[in-house]
């Protein structure tokens, strides 16, 4: 009973959704191209997701921020941080800021890595599960833009010199590139080719 | 080609491409694909004077929300303060200019095109211009309204207010501007905007008026 459109001649278009016949090479109400399937799309996300999680490294191990107090200066990276905001009584904010830029670019990166092997490597995983964690992962992408707003904020409020300066530091661009880098794996990627491959396998899920 | 009716209720899911039947739904429902549950369409409702009055609102706080200042410091007698753009900014002259682009295209540009974007469509609709260059304009905005809605996230420069203001409370007092209410209210009647607005309405709008 259940159809997909190849099957009975009718894609979607991608980008204003009008349905078209597969016979068209061009959407009737945009003008944009259609695509059955885009297999080249897999190998796109592979190697933006790829790209990703080597930048992670950077991001993660240099200093994102440099703290001038009173003389003293702080290279602070992502995790010391989120300690320093842990041992100064602000946990509500440490939880807000480890999500945003700790967990949810780690679950982004290994929640794409399972998708894609799983369309790759014909891995029998529940389709849907895999479905919702990808709605949730798009979704929940784009909050890891947080720790770039309040490092704008910060560098742009605090310039005092020796007392009290804050700078940006070289794990910021490799951070912006990974949040960038991540969204675009995310959508460049042709979800129907999940639900193609699996299909003799498990019809259930 | 298919039979018009058949095109009309028959749908696909953009996720997973099953084929689905449209049935009509009480408004405020969504349709969810049966496999996937991928969001599928909802009660294509827009009221476009209601949308041009939110727009015309939210483009009223933009420049205030841009412009005036969203965060004050006082540390040791010496008050400074910064907006949204100056934040941006502060970091490309810093040498970071992807990160500086970054924070300028979700919080200033991003937001300001969707604006812009939403206003044009609202009004080539509402006049009826049906001239060629206005529906090619249309037709345009159209297909870049996808890229743009994700490209502004005020709720999340929003939420990043509340936090940096916390984390420099630990050295001095941070007081909050005109700006930050001006941005707030700019998210607020955006998200309202968001709600209202349909693509797909849009669109069918669009063939509509040929």
């Amino acid at each position: 009973m259940k159809q997909q459109g190849k099957d009975i001649g009718l894609c979607l278009c991608k980008m204003c959704r009008q349905l078209n016949s597969t016979e068209l090479t061009h959407c009737q109400r945009c003008q944009a191209e259609l695509h059955i399937r885009d297999y080249s799309s897999l190998q796109k996300s592979w190697a933006l997701l790829i790209t990703a999680a080597i930048l992670l490294v950077p991001a993660n191990i240099y200093p994102i921020t440099i703290l001038t107090n009173q003389g003293q200066v702080r290279h602070d990276t992502i995790f010391s941080g989120i300690l320093h905001l842990v041992n100064s009584d602000m946990l509500p904010i440490a939880m807000i800021v480890f999500t945003a830029s700790i967990l949810v670019p780690w679950i982004k990166i290994i929640g794409l890595s399972i998708y894609l092997c799983a369309i790759s490597f014909d891995i029998p995983i529940s389709k849907k599960k895999l479905m919702v964690g990808f709605h949730a992962i798009e979704w929940i992408g784009r909050w890891s833009m947080l720790d770039l707003f309040v490092i704008s904020i910060t560098v742009a409020l605090v310039n005092m010199g020796q007392l009290l300066d804050a700078k940006p530091a070289p794990a910021a661009t490799a951070f912006a590139l990974v949040i960038l880098l991540t969204q675009l794996a995310a959508k460049v990627l042709d979800t129907r080719l999940l639900w193609d491959r699996l299909e003799p396998q498990d019809d259930t899920n | 080609m298919h039979e018009n009716a058949a095109e009309n209720s028959i749908t696909l899911c953009r996720s997973c491409d099953l084929a689905i039947r449209k049935r009509a739904l009480p408004s405020g429902v969504r349709a969810l694909c049966p496999r996937c549950s991928t969001a599928l369409y909802d009660t294509p409702y827009c009221s476009v004077n209601g949308m041009l009055a939110l727009c015309i609102t939210a483009l009223v706080f933009y420049f205030p929300a841009n412009f005036l200042p969203v965060l004050e410091i006082h540390f040791l007698g010496s008050i400074r303060t910064t907006t949204v753009f100056q934040g941006a900014f502060a970091v490309f002259d810093q040498g970071y200019w992807l990160v500086g682009l970054a924070v300028l295209t979700a919080a200033v540009v991003g937001p300001g095109l969707l604006l812009l974007s939403i206003l044009a469509q609202i009004l080539i609709v509402k006049w009826g211009l049906n001239s060629v260059f206005w529906r090619k304009s249309l037709k345009q905005l159209l297909k870049f309204h996808g890229a743009l809605s994700q490209l502004s996230m005020l709720e999340i420069y929003v939420i990043s207010f509340l936090v940096s203001s916390f984390q420099l409370s630990d050295f001095s007092d941070i007081y909050f501007g005109m700006g930050t209410f001006c941005f707030t209210m700019l998210f607020l009647v955006t998200l309202f905007l968001q709600r209202e607005y349909h693509l797909e309405h849009m669109w069918t709008l669009l063939e509509g008026h040929c």
